[in-house]
């Protein structure tokens, strides 16, 4: 499990390729994991600065839910490239041939509730009509366990592809608990995404490990978890910062 | 200000009592290592429903003085007693959950023997389990207890488990075990403890291990809320009678005649400075206008709400309806701190037919602190029938509707929106 003191999180010069490597400023970069079923987006200058104006506790409701929108689109972009394609080939209107690709299969966006929710606009600002599950899973009080509280997902779940959204990956426990949910429901692990924001590199580990099939696309993992298990630096609680606070 | 319609007056005597209104309470009194939280922990596993609740004496232990504290540490202070209880507060605090109210729960630390300054919440359990060596001491719990047990256990067995659990999970040395075992623990089993048998319901022997007297129990409780369930149901139907005939009052307002929903929230004057130096008298919001999603289907309302109000401060409840009693039930609140303190509160839910939901979700809120005439009811489409229910519970709330429709209308709305 997570050590007192993790070690730190590489730090490097972000910059525009064209800026030499001298002149760029230093900022904390995520931590590479070498799993091939763990995707980090790339530490472009824009999203370490997304990354910036949302961790910062200063940073009031209005910005954060901007500014981690933003990062949520970048992801669902993302996550959207590890979804197969087939070849298509269209006429332009100059009528001329185009070889391309398009998207191939059903697909549908599952949130953990409550902070994944936040995610599922960004989801449906891509795919305009995509069916969208919800699980909520709490913590037992006494048994201190993940438990499945709710869910409601698409009767035919088994034959789409599942992003699972979810911002925050501290221990993995309720994650953990979704995936088995949806596999449960007929859903091979194989065809589970899993999109979020920050990543503790502990669960994320253990997470890949478990589930080797899955893919994970994270925008960042941290440095790792404090002894109350939340991550570091991280950001705060998600859904208070979103919803609440 | 309006005058007071008939209708206002005509419906004063409706009421909506919420299902955890009428909470079942469930008390397990022991001896020490008889097993009492296992039989508790069971019990919740075997009713397997959201809102099960067990509420540990413990927490209501009385605060010790510095002298007080230095005895407990020589294992001089008599924790088996009544008297290291507070019973008072422990009453007060069922009373407020039986009559459907928050409450807050102290949090004793046993390091230091205080009452900590931060409490628990405890807000529309469905079943309390009370467990604890004395639950069934104090008369006026008793009174308010559905279930009385008693779980019996050897007493070479009971001493046989407390030594065990002090000694590996409170890290203290058996002497000072069997010291307090024989001054107080025993002595007041005899005094206080055991005389509980004669109001228990039933003694359950062997604890965990007896699986008939649990089961028992557990069908016992079933059955209960099988009946509190019904009542329930039966409550909204007869709330239905009373609405039909009224006229729907004047805060319902139907789209598009209406206000919309933020034009119901209050604005005070505001005098601004144009960039020519002019001055224009107008309006800026009172306050905190919030939102209330209920999940599932309010969530269809936030992408519409965002667009309106960016970084609108929102709380999500968790309203579902049971396939089987047609029974809405809370399944999970989460709402913004000082919620009460807001100028306004829209509470969204797309479509709402019998307005149980919608009943419940009003009570919520005005239970954590929001006033009636500050919450702004929006949906999309309700039936009449459903409105006037909720309009005669509470006549103050506003209410925005898009379209009024027939009576029983299924919700379909959050099933095309998320497509499942």
């Amino acid at each position: 499990m997570a050590s007192q003191d993790p070690a730190p999180s590489p730090a490097q010069g972000v910059g525009p390729i064209y800026q030499p490597d001298g002149e760029k400023p230093t900022a904390t970069v995520s931590k590479e994991i070498s799993y091939d079923n763990v995707h980090v987006l790339p530490q472009t200058p824009q999203l370490i600065a997304l990354l910036t104006m949302i961790r910062d506790k200063r940073t009031v409701r209005a910005d954060f839910i901007f500014y981690s929108n933003r990062i949520i689109r970048l992801l669902v972009e993302e996550g959207l490239n590890h979804l197969p394609v087939v070849e298509q080939s269209v006429t332009t209107p100059v009528g001329r041939a185009y070889l391309g690709v398009k998207f191939e299969g059903k697909i549908c966006g599952v949130s953990i509730m409550r902070a994944g929710e936040a995610m599922e606009q960004g989801l449906r600002d891509c795919c305009r009509s995509v069916r969208i599950g919800k699980i909520l899973i709490q913590r037992d009080e006494e048994t201190c366990m993940p438990k499945l509280f709710y869910d409601k997902l698409p009767a035919d779940i088994a034959d789409r592809w599942v992003l699972l959204l979810d911002p925050m990956f501290a221990t993995g426990g309720s994650a953990t608990m979704a995936v088995e949910v949806l596999k449960q429901k007929g859903v091979p692990e194989h065809r589970i995404l899993f999109l979020n924001l920050i990543a503790s590199p502990s669960g994320v580990t253990e997470f890949a490990e478990r589930f080797p099939k899955l893919r994970v696309v994270t925008a960042f993992i941290d440095q790792g978890l404090d002894d109350k298990k939340y991550i570091i630096p991280g950001l705060g609680d998600f859904g208070d910062r979103y919803y609440t606070l | 200000m309006e005058s007071i319609s008939p209708f206002y007056s005509l419906t004063q005597g409706a009421k909506y009592s919420p299902p955890w209104q009428d909470l079942s309470i469930i008390g397990i009194a022991g001896s020490s290592g008889s097993g009492k939280t296992s039989v508790a922990m069971e019990i919740v596993r075997s009713l397997n429903l959201p809102w099960v609740v067990i509420l540990v004496m413990d927490s209501f232990y009385k605060s010790l003085s510095p002298e007080e504290h230095r005895k407990a540490h020589a294992n001089e202070y008599d924790f088996d007693s009544p008297e290291s209880i507070d019973f008072d507060l422990l009453v007060e605090t069922l009373r407020t959950l039986k009559k459907g109210k928050r409450a807050q729960i102290p949090v004793y630390s046993f390091a230091d023997h205080q009452r900590q300054p931060q409490t628990t919440t405890l807000y529309s359990p469905r079943v309390i389990i009370l467990e604890g060596i004395l639950a069934l001491h104090d008369p006026r719990i008793a009174e308010m207890l559905d279930v009385k047990i008693f779980v019996e256990a050897d007493m070479d067995v009971c001493l046989g488990r407390r030594v065990l659990r002090d000694v590996r999970e409170r890290g203290r040395d058996i002497d000072g075990i069997i010291k307090q075992w024989f001054t107080y623990v025993k002595p007041s089993f005899t005094r206080f403890v055991d005389p509980q048998r004669g109001v228990s319901d039933i003694i359950i022997p062997r604890g965990i291990e007896n699986k008939t007297a649990i089961d028992m129990v557990v069908k016992h409780i079933q059955r209960k809320l099988q009946e509190k369930s019904e009542h329930h149901t039966e409550e909204l139907r007869k709330l239905g009678l009373i609405a039909a005939d009224v006229e729907l009052p004047r805060n319902v307002h139907v789209l598009p005649s209406t206000p919309q929903a933020l034009d119901m929230t209050l604005y005070i004057p505001a005098e601004v400075e144009t960039p020519q130096g002019n001055k224009y008298n107008g309006l800026n919001p009172k306050g905190i206008v919030s939102a209330v999603a209920i999940l599932r289907g309010g969530s269809c309302l936030e992408t519409a709400l965002k667009r309106t109000i960016p970084d609108c401060i929102t709380g999500r409840m968790l309203i579902q309806t049971d396939e089987v009693s047609q029974e809405p039930g809370l399944h999970y609140i989460k709402l913004p701190p000082q919620i009460g303190e807001h100028a306004s509160v829209m509470l969204l839910d797309p479509q709402m037919s019998s307005g149980g939901a919608a009943l419940m979700a009003v009570r919520v809120l005005i239970d954590h602190g929001v006033s009636e005439e500050k919450i702004v009811f929006v949906t999309c489409a309700a039936g009449e029938g459903g409105l006037k229910r909720l309009t005669t519970v509470f006549p103050k709330i506003n209410v925005i509707v898009g379209r009024i429709e027939d009576e029983g209308e299924p919700r379909w709305m959050e099933k095309r929106y998320f497509g499942c």
